[in-house]
């Protein structure tokens, strides 16, 4: 009997020892500094530009290095990127891009069509973010205008493609989508 | 009004002295079911006759995609097989196929293989801890597990560019070699997690609530274990020492000492939920040795082998079994000589843990069946596929 009761008064002192150890966990937390981003709203720096530079965001092509060697689009498992190519009609021998395609509304940011490009003209940015109101909108057209088509890049033998910075056509394309209004639930944006 | 309260009172009155049954359909839209799936649930009060997991409301057919897409391109389909722990099943394929090609890895990237792999065992088993606690009742450890996720998550964000879907292995190798100054980053990190468990162990593991609530509870014993062929930490957990890593070793992981944690039933029976719980504590701290070790003897060279773009192999057929954080994972691949498989199969952890449910759920209370659920660390996408 009398080991009984001890029994159940130990356990009730285990229950209560271990659940003030929990607890003292938890209140250490009061002191320590938080590590939440307060996205989207409250970051000091862009997010984007925070981000690793191998992340996968948003394709980016640079046209003007572009090959047409459509490797990127027989990489591509789910047939994502659509590329067609024609004969300059003012030049036979010039090969021209007329339309460059990718569906990021399809894409899963795998990263397999970015890695057989010769140039580097097809990359990752570190962008992620690109609401837009409908879903076809997501298609980025890369060659804007199929009347005016983009020639082949020849590669130089010895010399790196001149591609442009990562990130900053892709950024240009984004920006002047300046229909994509701030969402009404987010706060003021706040004046630094 | 005063009628309905009549009636209600009636109700109340009839479940808690009859035993006549009622179905509950547990799921499939419930917290507790750690995703899609339905548990057809047979009760008395509060007293489980009977409850069968129902699968398949996540089926994509990804087996059946393998069938259409080349090979490589298979790749970024094995991450959403398994997208807690992505790094493995992208590691089972890619041994599956290399097997089949004839080919093998060059040593550095079957280290960095195994470092990300042991990485993402590590977050993936913060989830499983974190979520277990929560389903018991303790809301804090999830979101102390989803912080030192998030951690891991970095680190493999810089090695492969991805948070989630990693597709990080290729056929013959990995997509990227460590970045600079990334393996100091890792060590410090594995330095906070050694402390770090000690922490956890504070906050949650060895809590008499929670060990009241889990100890005894769901046993499995050795010999159920192996009749319901479960694997990994399920296993383990039941006191069999199983570890593919070990006992049908692959990739790096011969080169490497580690020990296999298993149930010992500390606070009641072996193979009881509490010892699944910890056996997954346990290993992350090994899966930490395991990353220190690599990294020490991480060897210079080449991190992919020499494959053509669209690999074609001769027919024939092949098995990669890798361990994954949900037990073994098995893909095996049969090649017709074209360049896309002729048959898929993967075979996964989460789905050999639903055989057992039924067995243990004769007689128990409706509480401890989200306790073994979720000591079993179920993960939706992996069973259906
Ligand atoms: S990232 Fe993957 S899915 Fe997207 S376009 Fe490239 S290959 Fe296709
Ligand atoms: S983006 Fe690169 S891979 Fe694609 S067509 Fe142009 S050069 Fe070839």
């Amino acid at each position: 009997m009398a080991q009984g009761i001890r029994a159940y008064f130990g356990h009730i002192t285990d229950v209560v020892t271990t659940f003030w150890e929990g607890l003292s966990v938890t209140l250490s937390y009061m002191l320590r500094r938080p590590i939440t981003v307060q996205y989207p709203d409250r970051v000091e720096k862009r997010v984007a530009d925070t981000l690793p530079p191998r992340y996968r965001g948003i394709l980016e092509v640079d046209t003007a290095v572009c090959t047409g060697c459509m490797a990127c689009e027989r990489a591509c498992p789910i047939g994502v990127i659509k590329i067609s190519t024609d004969k300059d009609p003012g030049n036979p021998k010039q090969r021209v891009i007329t339309q460059f395609d990718i569906d990021v509304g399809k894409c899963m940011f795998c990263g397999l069509c970015v890695e057989p490009c010769p140039t580097g003209a097809i990359a990752h940015t570190r962008e992620f973010e690109a609401t837009r109101k409908h879903v076809d909108s997501l298609v980025f057209r890369w060659v804007p205008d199929p009347a005016k088509p983009v020639p082949f890049y020849r590669p130089v033998k010895g010399q790196d493609a001149p591609r442009a910075p990562v990130g900053e056509i892709l950024r240009r394309c984004l920006a002047a989508a300046s229909w994509i209004e701030r969402p009404s639930f987010l706060p003021e944006e706040r004046k630094p | 009004m005063a009628i309905d309260m009549k009636i209600e009172r009636q109700i109340l009155r009839r479940t808690e002295t009859s035993d006549e049954e009622i179905v509950v359909n547990f799921g499939p839209q419930h917290p507790s079911t750690h995703g899609v799936i339905n548990f057809v649930t047979q009760t008395t009060g509060e007293i489980i006759r009977r409850s069968v997991p129902e699968v398949g409301y996540l089926h994509r057919g990804l087996e059946k995609i393998g069938e259409m897409v080349t090979y490589p391109g298979y790749m970024p389909f094995t991450d959403r097989i398994d997208y807690v722990a992505a790094m493995f099943a992208n590691e089972g394929y890619a041994l599956a196929v290399e097997r089949l090609l004839g080919i093998e890895a060059p040593p550095r990237a079957q280290y960095l293989r195994a470092i990300a792999g042991e990485l993402c065992r590590i977050s993936s088993h913060f989830i499983a801890v974190g979520t277990m606690a929560t389903d018991i009742g303790a809301a804090t450890p999830l979101t102390h597990g989803l912080r030192e996720r998030e951690s891991v998550n970095d680190l493999i964000e810089e090695l492969c560019g991805a948070r989630l879907t990693f597709n990080y292995h290729r056929i013959g190798g990995v997509s990227f070699d460590a970045p600079a100054g990334w393996s100091d980053k890792v060590l410090r990190f594995l330095d906070h997690l050694d402390s770090y468990i000690q922490e956890w162990d504070r906050l949650i593991s060895f809590n008499q609530i929670y060990v009241d609530r889990l100890a005894n509870v769901g046993v499995i014993t050795r010999e159920q274990a192996v009749d319901y062929g479960l694997v990994g930490p399920n296993l383990r957990g039941s006191g069999v020492q199983w570890d593919i890593r070990r006992d049908l070793s692959y990739g790096a992981y011969p080169d490497f000492a580690f020990d296999i944690p298993v149930g010992t039933g500390r606070f009641g029976t072996v193979g009881d939920c509490w010892d699944r719980y910890y056996v997954r504590v346990q290993e992350m701290l090994e899966s930490s040795k395991i990353i220190r070790q690599a990294l020490a003897k991480l060897p210079e060279g080449e991190i992919m082998a020499k494959v053509a773009r669209k690999p074609k192999p001769d027919a024939g057929e092949a098995v990669g079994r890798v361990e994954s954080a949900r037990g073994e994972m098995l893909y095996y691949v049969v090649s017709d000589g074209s360049e896309k498989a002729y048959r898929l199969r993967v075979r996964t952890g989460s789905f050999l843990a639903m055989g057992i449910i039924e067995e243990l759920s004769r007689g128990i209370m409706v509480a401890d069946l989200i306790a073994i659920i979720a000591s079993l660390d179920i993960v939706a996408p992996e069973i259906d596929r």
